[in-house]
């Protein structure tokens, strides 16, 4: 079991280090060799949700002693709902390098980043304590930048620079945090200890847990991106390699909603109680925000990063409300989020690896000469505005019903979201895909092949697998949310 | 604190280090001088005056765990913890430059062993000012350190920057000398004695209340002089320019063990005199420090010389170590830990430098490790790995320092210091990213020539690079030397 765990952080390092130790004169093993590799940690996913029961909240396994003088220890664990977020992270990893055009794919450099970030991914998401979670954290860093920066776009390197100060100006927040949990956790038991079990029941006052709250808080926000922290990423989407893309829209965005759910609510409720408003205000700003931006967009992926701004509004909502509706629902609609916009941004891949274009206005009558790629566009569109029978709308439902009996005026506010959506969605699919194919160029395009088919309709299946059966997913992350639910629960003394 | 047992009289062994320099430098001197001999018998003599000395400073444990903390020469030289790291240091720095250094020589054409000798001059120097006890001690070996340094920057006579650079570290460092020797005096005046713990007792007696204002200027400006000598602001302005006129591969030397000594005298007298003086300086080392931070972390944003970036890099962390060193005694351990780490990274880097940029150029502009990824991935890999270093970035060892030395000044409730230095973390990824975007990521149209390394440099460099990857991963035993050093004051 422990070994099972470690092996999804080690096993990725040692993937990519195979990768590099191929030489460079054999380039066309690079991309099947790292997709055998890579189905290994999802074989493992799945092996593990067969076999052992995942339904659980957070669930310390393994502590190696980091730092013995400080009494620093390094924890690692699991629970349901960092689970699910590892077999996303792994499937999203897997697919991304299905995807990959040729050029890529014969680059070992960016396979094998790719399972570097996967590796860090993985390290956040079974993070036992602070300062793991935070090596995690900064780590995922390092590939990013190679990511980015050397398979970008035009400028790529305004957009690398401006996602990594923003993300390491919100970390210093975070270690800051770390370094004053750990202070207070010395005053009261002599040891820096910095797992999750001795911070939770460390007892602290009500000022402390409110300066803790916005130090974590904020830190994790700006990788969410909340609203006025949000500038890094439609810039970090457009520059990025679609591979990128998937990932960054996919996972990473999910680390800071997960890094709240997981430290700053359940540790430093009082805190939360404190600013939870102001959460909710700012997330339903962005919710708005960012869907009347991604309305007027020009460029696809460009469109799809402020709906991702949108979409992880709602999640943020749904956290900032506190319920046990809107908690379960911000974690259903996270995963969610990273299958659909994933599916999204390979979608958008695909095609820019044809026309080399963006630009919404060159594109016009697709649908003819690109059938099957236009349905599962429009299918995909679907998932993402929420329509009823595809995941979106499980997870916008759930939110949007919890919130409601704790901020009322916002939350009818943000179900504007979900027209907005409609309307982003389908203006530029129509755009895309309806009218005349004036265009020469688009006229020639071939349509989606069987490596992309098989790269894409994993996802789609999971949308609706999902859509339908939303309870699947919903048994994995009960216990997850329960334990954040008491933790608020105890201090209001409401009952729902 | 435990009493010093006074052991009168004469012990070479514990200047034994120091006598092994210097002879070892002499016995160069004279085969340079009278007989024609080749560069292996000299290197050899080097190599093996190198290893005796850090069998001398094997020697000076052994004195240690004998008598503890002691103090020889009458009242001279001082045996304790922060001495024996200091030796184990400055031994380290020596067997790391040493190759560098013997390489850069070659370069020059009359004058092989001149820099050999200097440089092993100066490391005896400085192994005499870690030891001093008495301040008199201490300024005899930092100048003795000091001058074979200056005379490094300018070795490289052809060029006018390395001239410039040794001009300027000369007048500036002997102005900084001057401030130092006139503290000493000072203090003098109000006890009548050298040694630093005397003084220390002296305050002590006459009460914190009633310290004569002398010895407060006196001692205040016996850290501005040491402050000059780490290039911590406001006194940085001279670290550009000799960074960037010193023939390239003198600088690491010349950085890192400069840096070493003087922290590791000012965190030895702040420990000594923690109770009584220290916090009429509270304000003088918060200026310092900001400062540092600030003034660093701006002006290595705007670098376009990578060795002038990293003297402003240097100014940081400088101020990241001296803030460890004031706030109190476990801050002092944190400091030390940070020292260490920083040291071999600063070595790896210079190293590297060295070898991109030739010995003795001094320019080094930024974009001319355009496309060292695709020259030498060796090079660009360990480059990443020595920056990411300095950046503080977790899975190295600069995260783990920096981790520890903000917890403990936050223990020390110092909060102003700590979201100043946590900005300047911020402003470090800005410009440390910058260089590795440039040797990675910035494709170039000209390729420079191909870069072939020696195997010694490949083991140097791998030794650093996995030495900073190490102690970041597993950093527990070199921390608990680092609180070793100041278990007598805990």
């Amino acid at each position: 079991m422990i070994s099972l765990i470690y092996s999804f952080i080690f096993l990725p390092v040692i993937n990519s280090i195979l990768v590099f130790l191929i030489p460079d004169r054999r380039k066309e093993l690079f991309r099947p060799l790292t997709i055998y590799l890579s189905l290994i940690p999802l074989g493992l996913c799945l092996y593990m949700f067969v076999n052992q029961n995942l339904k659980t909240s957070f669930l310390e396994v393994d502590s190696i002693p980091w730092i013995t003088a400080y009494g620093i220890d390094l924890i690692i664990g699991f629970s349901g709902m960092s689970f699910l977020l590892i077999t996303l992270n792994c499937l999203l990893v897997l697919l991304s390098i299905l995807s990959v055009n040729q050029e890529h794919a014969e680059s070992k450099g960016f396979l094998g980043s790719i399972m570097l970030l996967q590796a860090a991914v993985n390290g956040v998401f079974l993070a036992g304590d602070l300062v793991s979670l935070f090596i995690f954290f900064e780590a995922l860093l390092i590939p990013m930048y190679f990511l980015m920066g050397i398979w970008g776009g035009s400028n790529r390197r305004y957009a690398t620079i401006k996602f990594i100060l923003y993300t390491v100006f919100g970390s210093i927040f975070i270690l800051a945090g770390t370094i004053y949990t750990g202070v207070l956790s010395y005053i009261s038991s002599g040891k820096f200890a910095l797992d999750f079990e001795s911070i939770a029941s460390m007892s602290i006052t009500t000022s402390q847990s409110e300066i803790l709250f916005l130090l974590f808080t904020f830190g994790f926000l700006v990788k969410v991106p909340l609203f006025p922290l949000h500038t890094w990423l439609p810039d970090a989407h457009v520059e990025a390699p679609t591979a990128g893309s998937i990932l960054l829209a996919g996972v990473l965005l999910k680390v800071g909603a997960y890094g709240i759910l997981r430290v700053s609510i359940p540790f430093f409720t009082e805190g939360f109680l404190r600013y939870q408003f102001i959460i909710a205000f700012l997330s339903v700003v962005g919710i708005i925000y960012g869907a009347i931006i991604a309305i007027v967009q020009i460029d696809i992926k460009k469109l799809i990063a402020y709906s991702s701004i949108s979409h992880m509004g709602f999640v943020m909502l749904g956290i900032s409300a506190g319920r046990y509706l809107s908690l379960e629902g911000a974690v259903i609609q996270m995963i969610n989020h990273g299958i659909t916009s994933g599916a999204l941004f390979m979608l958008v891949g695909f095609l820019y690896d044809r026309r080399h274009t963006r630009r919404i206005s060159d594109f016009g009558g697709l649908k003819k000469s690109m059938p099957i790629y236009a349905s599962i566009f429009l299918f995909t569109s679907f998932a993402s505005i929420g329509l009823p029978g595809l995941n979106g709308f499980v997870g916008e439902f759930m939110i949007l019903m919890g919130s409601y009996p704790t901020f009322k005026v916002l939350t009818s506010f943000a179900a504007f979201g979900v027209v907005l959506a409609a309307i982003y969605m389908l203006w530029a699919y129509q755009r895309m895909f309806n009218g005349q194919l004036d265009n020469d160029e688009n006229s020639v395009l071939t349509d989606l092949n069987s490596k992309e088919l098989v790269a894409i309709s994993p996802l789609l299946a999971l949308m609706l697998f999902i859509g339908i059966y939303p309870s699947f997913i919903e048994s994995y992350v009960v216990q997850d949310v329960s334990v954040i639910y008491e933790s608020i629960s105890n201090l209001i003394g409401v009952s729902q | 604190m435990s009493e010093i047992s006074v052991a009168i009289g004469f012990n070479l062994i514990v200047i034994s280090p120091t006598i092994a320099l210097v002879g070892t430098a002499l016995v160069l001197l004279f085969f340079t001088i009278t007989i024609e001999s080749n560069e292996l018998v000299k290197q050899s003599i080097t190599f093996i005056g190198m290893l005796i000395t850090a069998f001398c400073v094997f020697l000076k444990f052994g004195l240690f765990f004998e008598n503890g903390i002691s103090s020889y020469f009458t009242q001279k030289i001082l045996l304790d913890e922060f001495s024996l790291f200091g030796n184990v240091l400055i031994s380290l720095i020596l067997l790391f430059n040493f190759l560098p250094i013997w390489d850069s020589s070659k370069q020059l054409k009359e004058k092989t062993t001149e820099a050999i000798i200097l440089t092993l001059m100066s490391a005896s120097g400085f192994m005499l000012m870690v030891d001093s006890e008495n301040l008199i001690m201490l300024f005899i070996g930092l100048e003795i350190g000091s001058i074979s340094l200056y005379a490094l920057a300018g070795l490289n006579r052809g060029d006018k920057l390395s001239n410039e650079a040794s001009l300027k570290y000369f007048l500036l460092g002997s102005l900084a000398s001057c401030i130092l020797i006139y503290g000493v005096s000072l203090v003098y005046v109000s006890f009548s004695v050298f040694s630093v713990y005397n003084f220390a007792i002296g305050i002590a007696y006459v009460g914190p209340d009633s310290v004569p204002l002398t010895t407060s200027i006196g001692v205040l400006l016996i850290f501005i002089g040491l402050l000059f000598k780490i290039a911590a602001a406001p006194f940085q302005s001279w670290a550009p320019d000799v960074y960037q006129g010193s023939p390239t591969g003198y600088v690491g030397f010349m950085s890192s063990i400069a840096k070493v000594s003087s922290f590791i005298v000012i965190a030895r007298i702040c420990l000594v005199s923690i109770n009584f003086i220290i916090e009429d300086f509270n304000i003088f080392f918060l200026i310092v420090i900001i400062s540092s931070a600030l003034i660093g972390s701006l002006f290595a944003s705007i670098q376009e010389d990578l060795k002038r970036l990293l003297a402003y890099s240097g100014v940081v962390q400088s101020g990241f170590i001296l803030s460890g060193i004031v706030a109190g005694v476990n801050g002092t351990s944190a400091s030390m830990f940070y020292l260490f780490t920083y040291i071999l990274q600063l070595i790896g880097i210079f190293i590297i430098f060295s070898i991109i940029n030739g010995k003795l150029s001094s320019e080094f502009n930024i974009q001319s490790i355009q496309g060292l990824f695709t020259n030498n991935r060796f090079l660009a890999a360990s480059f990443c790995v020595f920056m990411f270093g300095l950046a503080g970035i977790p899975l190295t060892s600069g995260f783990v320092s920096k981790f520890i030395l903000l917890t403990n000044l936050w223990a020390y409730e110092k909060y102003l210091i700590v979201s100043i230095l946590l900005l300047s973390t911020v402003a470090g990824f800005y410009f440390y990213l910058r260089p590795i975007w440039m040797a990675t990521i910035e494709k170039t149209e000209a390729p420079i020539e191909t870069l072939k390394l020696k195997k010694s440099e490949y083991f140097v460099i791998t030794t650093l690079a996995t030495l900073t990857i190490f102690f970041g991963l597993v950093p527990s035993s070199l921390i608990n030397i680092s609180r070793w050093i100041v278990q007598n004051y805990l």
